[in-house]
Order: structure tokens, then C-alpha cells, then sequence
């Protein structure tokens, strides 16, 4: 690709999104925003009140920060481990496999504001903390709703392989096994990312949405609801901000990682 | 036979984590059983102690809270309870053995067998807001400050007529739950019987147990405990919240003049024909006043169309007044409150319930 072009492009992804954003915050700062949407500074209020009481309440923050990462990051690793594991299931027994994968998909449809209250309700045997139960529930919502996304993705890498890559393992004689490990898995490594690029995000919502119907009241989803519950939008939007940072930052570290993880292949 | 196995592998491997879970979480389930059990404790106060230590009393937070936190401090324990749902199923199941209920719904849900009942009956008690000193007022009538500004006869027109259908509601209980349940009810006929038949008590009676029988009237010293609880227990981040809140006094939330004018008929036609009311609840005979004095044509009698505009869920009834979208509201003081402390001019007109409806609930 001619580099000339790459440089546009490349700023102008960066600058138009930052213009755009600037001219939000700015409009927002000033009212405009507000006449624009027909609100009020109340329901909506200036992003300069918000820092300050993010500001102020760094470490409250922090600790609900903590519980909700640590809810959607437990749930990533087990789901996707476990979408994982139905793909390799489905790949080493083919005939079987569609099936499997469909119901897994199915799981996906299930919306999290249905599936929280159940596994709330599911969970309450596990323990006599409140504060472990509750969490089993929501990493395990967190769990179903990243698991979809793995395992149909990853199917995908461990059979659609290059155009006679199959043909040629086969005529070193390589057998099931070394043709999994050479083939198979290498080539499923970029539609693993793909995967978590979809359930990074969507394993904040799940957290952020469980935590409104657990038992045990912590975390940046239930400080929302909260907030916005007793009239207090100014601190609920912090906490709204406080969100996006997280799935934010969570998603630069996915790209981070998939940049090193798939230098080689470029 | 292809899916079949699929689906039992499936089930399988999500069986493996469950217990795996399990697991996990077992081996820490004896480390809390110290304590004394809730059952074998003899008075409220043990009662209180031995659930708050087991970290098992509940309520459903969101602002309902205030009156659970005062009631812990008062027996010297951590102000921590579990969220509660908005049904009794934790209360039923045992992961919660001192639940919050409004007298008026939760409780009869949990002692009547009706349909959604859980059919308890008198192998319950309760722990009163009210005999325990840590009352909190709860449904009032307000709007805007502007809006009681610029419109008086019509919300001295709006409390006159809500107080007279209050007056009919409790006189004639049954009526009245026939009326709000043909108006669009949320729950069975005879949940609004029993309903219909707690609130009457709320509103004739006040926090000390003596009679009122001057509807919706604002009683200085329950208002000042509510405050007073309020400046305590309602925690807000935002520190320039949280410093109005501690300078509120009760003529920043409350306005007697409209109410005294009300009730002796001193009020003359109303500015705007046409109000809606915003209700903190679904349809059901917390809110029955109001329902009546439609039904009766007390709103017609002072010229009022009236639209009724229930609530649920997470719509906030002092968010929707704020911003105009409905003219009155009836909200917990305690609400009112924090949204004043937030910024909000809001103003309460009428105080219907004249004791604390919330009431912890045990098995005996």
C-alpha cells in the first residue's frame, strides 16, 4: 500500500473523531447541548461539576471500580475459556459440533436483564456471604453472555483453514493431533481477538448490569441506578463516565495486546 | 440423537463450573454461624442484633434505606444490609431473615395465602419504624415551587379535592379498592382489600399511635424526625449536595399555607384546568385518595381535569415533576429531600401518610 494515503487516512480516523468530540464537550460545557436535547443542567450537568466529584470521591470510586473489573474480567476468562473448549469439542467431532454451537448461540439472545435475576436467585445456595454468592452470579451472567462469542468465532479458526493447508499436512502424514497443534490452533489465534472484541464491551455491560439485582451492594452499575434513584445525576453521571472509562481502557488493552500477539503475521 | 448429545455435553460442562463454583463458596459457609440465630432471640432488639451480625437484614435500597440505617445505628451495628428485590423470595428462602415490608403490601403478601401470597400468617412478626423512634414520613403531595408559585388555586383547589377522595377512601376502604382496582390495578382485588384497609391506618394515625383526622395535614415534629434522620443517613458524593443538605431546614421543603387554605375552602379558580399527578408506584390503593376523588368527581367539583400517572420501576417521580412533565407527585419526604440537596425546587404541599409504613419482618 502506498504510505502517502495510509498517513491520511490514518489522520483523519484520528483527527475528525477528536474535532467531533471536542465540539460534544464544548456544546455540552456551554448549554448548548442542552438547549439542543431540550434538558436541563440538572438531568444532564456540566462536565467540569462531574470531574469534580469524580475527583472527589477517588477512592469510593476506585473500590466499585475494582469489584466491576474484576466481575467482568473473571467472567471473560471463564467464558471465553469455555466457548473455547465447545469449539475444540465441536471441531474434534464435527458431526456433532453445528448443534452444540447453535445452543451456545442461543444463550447469547438471552438479554442480561433477564438472565441476572435467575442466576441471582440460582446462586443463593453457593454460599452464606452474601458477598461470594453474589458475585458467583454475576461473573457467572458475565460467563453465559461472553461464551457465544468465543466459541462461534473460534470454530471458525480451528476449520476454515487456508486454501489446501489440510491437503498439504496431510501429505507430511501428520496425524489429528500434531495437525490440531500446527495447524489449526495458530490459525484460530486472530478469530480469538475478533471474539474478544465483541465480548470485551459486552462483559462490562453484563457486570454493570447484574450488580443492579445483586444481594450484596457494590460496584459502578449499582452506584448508577442508585444515584440516578434518589435524584443525584450529577454523581451518577461520574459513575457513567467511570464506565466508559472502563470498557474503554479494557478494549486498548485487547487492541494492545492483539497488536503483539499478531505481529508476526503482518 | 446428534442434538441430544450436543446438548447433554453442554449441560455437562456448564454443570462442571457450577460446582465448581460451589465448591468455592462451601467451604466458607460455617464461618458465619457463630452468632445467635434470629429465631431463638426474645426481644426486637436481639432480634436486630442477631440478623445485622449475620449480615442478613434487607432492603431494597434506592432511597428506601434511610429508616433501616438509623434502626442499625441504634443497636450499634455496621449500617450494611443486603438488597432486597421487590418481591419476598429472600425472605422466604431464608437468605434474608429480617426483610424490610411495607405494611401495607410486602407484609400481606407474606401473611395472606391470596394470589402471590406466601400464606405465613401469624408464625410472622414485625419490628415497627415507628415504636423503634426511627420514623420517616413517607408518601406526601408536591410540586415545583414555581409551579405552587404561579398556579396557588389551582394546587389548593388540586389538595382540597385529593383530601376529600383520602376522607372517602378511608371511610369506605372497600369501595375504594374496587375503584383503583377497575382504574388499571397492578395486583389481585383482594391484595387491594387488604391494601386499601393498612393505608387507612397510615393516614389516621400518626407516629406516636394517637388519631388524626385532619387529612394530609404536615405535623411539624414527624417532619423535623424526618429531617433530622435524613441529615444522618442520606449519604451524597457530591459534597456541594451533601453541604445544602445539612443546611435544609423545613421551610426549604414544605408549605403549610397551601394545605391550611385548602382544607377551610380559601381558594379561588384555578389557573390551569388541566394537571396530571405523578404516583411513586404502580396502580394500587397506596395512591387510593386520588383514585377516589376522580372516580367521585371531587376534581370536577373545583374545576380540575385530573390524569392519573402511575409509576414503577425506575421512573423518578421528583425527576418527572422537575422537569415539568407532570404538575404534582407524591415521593417519600425522604426523596424530597435529596433531590432539594441535588438542586431541584421542590416543594411539598400535603403530608397524606402521618406514620411510617415500613416495618422488618421475621419468622417466629
Amino acid at each position: 500500500m502506498p504510505k502517502k494515503i495510509n498517513v491520511k487516512t490514518a489522520a483523519g480516523s484520528v483527527i475528525y473523531p477528536t474535532l467531533f468530540g471536542a465540539a460534544v464537550i464544548i456544546s455540552w460545557q456551554t448549554g448548548f447541548l442542552h438547549k439542543l436535547l431540550k434538558t436541563d443542567e440538572y438531568v444532564l450537568p456540566y462536565p467540569t461539576k462531574i470531574l469534580h466529584i469524580m475527583h472527589e470521591n477517588s477512592d469510593k470510586i476506585m473500590l466499585n471500580v475494582q469489584a466491576s473489573v474484576k466481575v467482568a474480567l473473571l467472567g471473560l476468562l471463564l467464558g471465553s475459556l469455555i466457548g473455547y473448549f465447545i469449539a475444540i469439542i465441536a471441531t474434534v467431532f464435527p458431526k456433532y459440533g453445528s448443534g452444540g454451537l447453535t445452543i451456545v448461540s442461543a444463550f447469547n439472545a438471552i438479554p442480561i436483564v433477564a438472565l441476572a435475576p435467575v442466576f441471582i436467585n440460582w446462586t443463593k445456595d453457593v454460599s452464606e456471604e452474601a458477598e461470594v454468592r453474589s458475585m458467583v452470579a454475576k461473573v457467572l451472567v458475565v460467563t453465559v453472555t461472553s461464551m457465544a462469542a468465543m466459541s462461534v468465532n473460534a470454530y471458525r479458526g480451528l476449520t476454515e483453514l487456508p486454501p489446501f493447508s489440510d491437503d498439504l499436512m496431510k501429505t507430511y502424514a501428520a496425524g489429528k493431533v500434531t495437525e490440531f497443534f500446527k495447524l489449526r490452533l495458530p490459525n484460530s489465534l486472530p478469530y480469538i481477538f475478533t471474539a474478544l472484541r465483541v465480548s470485551v464491551p459486552g462483559s462490562v455491560i453484563g457486570a454493570l448490569v447484574s450488580e443492579y439485582f445483586a444481594e450484596y451492594i457494590i460496584g459502578v452499575g449499582r452506584q448508577i441506578r442508585e444515584n440516578i434513584l434518589i435524584a443525584q445525576y450529577a454523581t451518577a453521571w461520574a459513575y457513567i463516565i467511570t464506565a466508559c472509562i472502563i470498557g474503554i481502557a479494557m478494549y486498548i488493552v485487547l487492541m494492545i495486546v492483539e497488536t503483539i500477539a499478531l505481529r508476526k503475521r503482518k | 440423537m446428534r442434538k441430544l448429545r450436543n446438548t447433554l455435553a453442554i449441560i455437562a460442562a456448564m454443570a462442571i463450573v457450577s460446582t465448581a463454583f460451589a465448591g468455592c463458596g462451601s467451604s466458607e459457609s460455617n464461618s458465619s454461624g457463630a452468632s445467635a440465630d434470629i429465631s431463638s432471640a426474645e426481644t426486637d432488639g436481639d432480634r436486630i442484633i442477631a440478623a445485622a451480625q449475620a449480615g442478613k437484614v434487607g432492603n431494597w435500597g434506592l432511597g428506601n434505606e434511610y429508616e433501616i440505617l438509623a434502626l442499625l445505628t441504634k443497636y450499634g451495628q455496621k449500617t450494611e444490609y443486603l438488597s432486597q428485590s421487590f418481591d419476598m423470595d429472600g425472605f422466604d428462602d431464608g437468605s434474608i431473615t429480617l426483610a424490610s415490608a411495607m405494611t401495607y403490601n410486602e407484609l400481606g403478601l407474606v401473611k395472606n395465602s391470596y394470589e402471590g401470597g406466601y400464606g405465613y400468617g401469624d408464625n410472622v412478626g414485625i419490628i415497627d419504624m415507628n415504636d423503634e423512634g426511627v420514623a420517616m414520613l413517607e408518601d406526601n403531595l408536591f410540586c415545583t415551587k414555581e409551579f405552587a408559585q404561579n398556579n396557588p388555586n389551582t394546587v389548593k383547589a388540586f389538595i382540597s379535592a385529593s383530601m376529600k377522595g383520602w376522607e372517602y377512601a378511608c371511610q369506605n376502604p372497600e369501595e375504594a379498592a374496587q375503584i383503583v382496582f377497575e382504574a388499571g390495578s397492578s395486583v389481585s382485588s383482594e391484595h387491594q382489600a387488604y391494601m386499601a384497609s393498612e393505608v387507612k391506618k397510615l393516614v389516621e394515625t400518626d407516629t406516636n399511635g394517637n388519631a388524626v383526622n385532619e387529612y394530609g395535614k404536615m405535623d411539624e415534629e414527624a417532619m423535623q424526625q424526618t429531617l433530622d434522620l435524613a441529615k444522618q443517613y442520606i449519604s451524597l458524593d457530591d459534597s456541594s449536595a451533601a453541604s445544602k443538605l445539612q443546611n435544609l431546614t423545613l421551610d426549604d421543603i414544605r408549605d403549610t399555607s397551601y394545605w391550611t387554605d385548602a382544607i377551610s375552602g380559601n381558594f379561588g379558580v384555578p389557573e390551569k384546568n388541566s394537571v396530571s399527578i405523578q404516583l411513586k408506584w404502580l396502580p394500587q390503593c397506596q395512591f387510593m385518595g386520588y383514585y377516589v376523588a376522580k372516580a367521585k368527581g371531587y376534581y370536577d367539583e373545583v374545576g380540575l381535569s385530573v390524569d392519573i400517572v402511575s409509576g414503577g420501576g425506575d421512573i423518578g417521580e421528583t425527576t418527572a415533576v422537575n422537569n415539568g412533565t407532570v404538575d404534582f407527585g407524591v415521593t417519600w419526604v425522604s426523596n424530597l429531600i435529596s433531590a432539594n440537596s441535588g438542586g431541584m425546587d421542590l416543594l411539598e404541599i400535603a403530608q397524606v401518610y402521618q406514620r411510617s409504613g415500613l416495618v422488618l419482618v421475621y419468622k417466629k
